[in-house]
């Protein structure tokens, strides 16, 4: 259950993208998912049931038929047996974020959404059972999984109540841009080195017609 | 989060009755309209008619969200045939409306002109600049009222994407509806009707592209 969920190439949700900033589709990616949404509401209700759901996961996920049911019974709030179309644009937004690696972002973007739904029972607390859970969904790691119970569970129920999940996802958001940040500073490095190599073979062939190598430098 | 439902706009569809030789018969049955168009598009509507029916509702509501700074997310459900600004125009005087058409007309005549070189195309701009009754600017505003409404659709490639997918997801949800539900339930013969006007539409589509 905890493989990386992949979208299927060339298939229409592979070609959409979220803003890196709001994890949210643009409103030009919100019509065309609203008319793709219709294409697949073949009763016109402006649903759809378990299995058109079932299908459509299916076809552009590599979820099996138990990833695909949590994630139906998760979004049927309503326990109506069908999915509207707000419910179908969370499940996108989700699917994108982590076929993009911006499931940090989006969960603390957004947390509140994100609670509700972990919190099964609405009793505004979620056991570490939720997140095993829905571990598929937003990636979460067992060590970080251990951490946030530990770190955050301030009231020390063995359950997070809204607050302490939120302070768990300003955390995570924290660690994610530390790393980014750290990644853009070794390409900007590696990227610097690269070119005082290349000017300084320039100049050498200029003048001698050899090269150095980077190990000289 | 509760389900909104959706809800047709019909505000604009009852001014639209009042004036039948109104573009805005014909493309508020697809999903958006230009409200500015005038003049009698019946053969034309006739294809777009088509074409939207066997998508679905052909007037549906938009969703506009906002999320700027909330991480909650804010859902709010508007219909672009109720904006108020583009109803505005209305309130202009026709022949105006019809000025700035014709305009329209002569920028989209040249642009399609070093595009494809269509002769019909050039007949029309030639037409446009010369003074003409509002029944010969009818003549050939079905097709500038088609490459308006082109420019507001879903570009085609994309509507085939979907098109294609949809008809595999939906192949595969008949099989289970048989199995499930049996093939004389109502549900299976509904989808089944369903994907065999998608395949139809999609062969139509395809025997054009070909020719």
């Amino acid at each position: 259950m905890k493989a990386m969920m992949k979208l299927k190439q060339g298939s229409f949700l592979w070609y959409l993208y979220l803003d890196k900033l709001y994890c949210l589709l643009s409103v030009r990616n919100v019509k065309a998912l609203l008319e793709y949404f219709h294409l697949l509401d073949v009763h016109r209700n402006n649903t759809l049931n378990d299995v058109l759901f079932y299908h459509f996961l299916h076809h552009v996920t590599s979820w099996n038929r138990t990833q695909i049911m949590i994630v139906f019974n998760m979004l049927d709030w309503n326990a109506m047996g069908e999915i509207g179309f707000d419910q179908f644009y969370m499940l996108v937004c989700i699917l994108l974020a982590q076929q993009n690696h911006l499931e940090e972002q989006f969960i603390f973007r957004h947390s509140r959404p994100v609670f509700e739904l972990l919190d099964l029972d609405g009793a505004l607390r979620i056991g570490a059972e939720n997140f095993h859970m829905y571990n598929f969904l937003f990636n979460i790691k067992k060590e970080d999984l251990r951490e946030l119970y530990h770190d955050f569970d301030i009231t020390g129920d063995r359950r997070l109540n809204y607050k302490e999940f939120k302070l768990f996802t300003i955390f995570t958001m924290d660690k994610y841009q530390e790393r980014q940040k750290a990644e853009k500073e070794k390409g900007k490095k590696d990227l610097l080195k690269k070119k005082k190599l290349h000017h300084v073979n320039v100049t050498l062939k200029q003048f001698f017609g050899t090269n150095v190598s980077e190990n000289r430098l | 989060m509760d389900e909104k439902p959706f809800r047709a706009s019909l505000g604009s569809r009852a001014s639209d009755m009042s004036s039948p030789e109104d573009i805005r018969n014909l493309w508020t049955r697809a999903t958006l309209s230009q409200p500015k168009l005038n003049g009698p598009w019946s053969s034309v509507g006739e294809d777009s008619d088509m074409e939207g029916s066997s998508v679905g509702s052909k007037s549906r509501p938009w969703y506009n969200q906002k999320a700027r700074g909330d991480s909650d997310g804010i859902w709010e459900e508007w219909d672009i045939r109720e904006d108020k600004d583009s109803f505005k125009q209305e309130d202009l005087d026709k022949p105006s409306l019809l000025e700035l058409e014709l305009s329209r007309a002569r920028s989209l005549g040249s642009r399609l002109e070093e595009q494809d070189g269509d002769s019909k195309e050039s007949k029309t701009d030639t037409e446009m600049s010369s003074s003409e009754s509002s029944l010969n600017i009818s003549k050939h505003t079905p097709h500038r009222a088609y490459w308006m409404e082109q420019q507001n659709r879903l570009p085609l490639p994309l509507m085939d994407l979907m098109e294609n997918e949809a008809l595999e997801i939906l192949t595969k949800a008949l099989r289970s509806y048989r199995s499930g539900i049996g093939r004389d339930h109502f549900l299976t013969k509904q989808l089944q009707r369903y994907i065999e006007g998608l395949r139809r539409r999609r062969n139509k589509r395809l025997r054009l592209l070909m020719h």
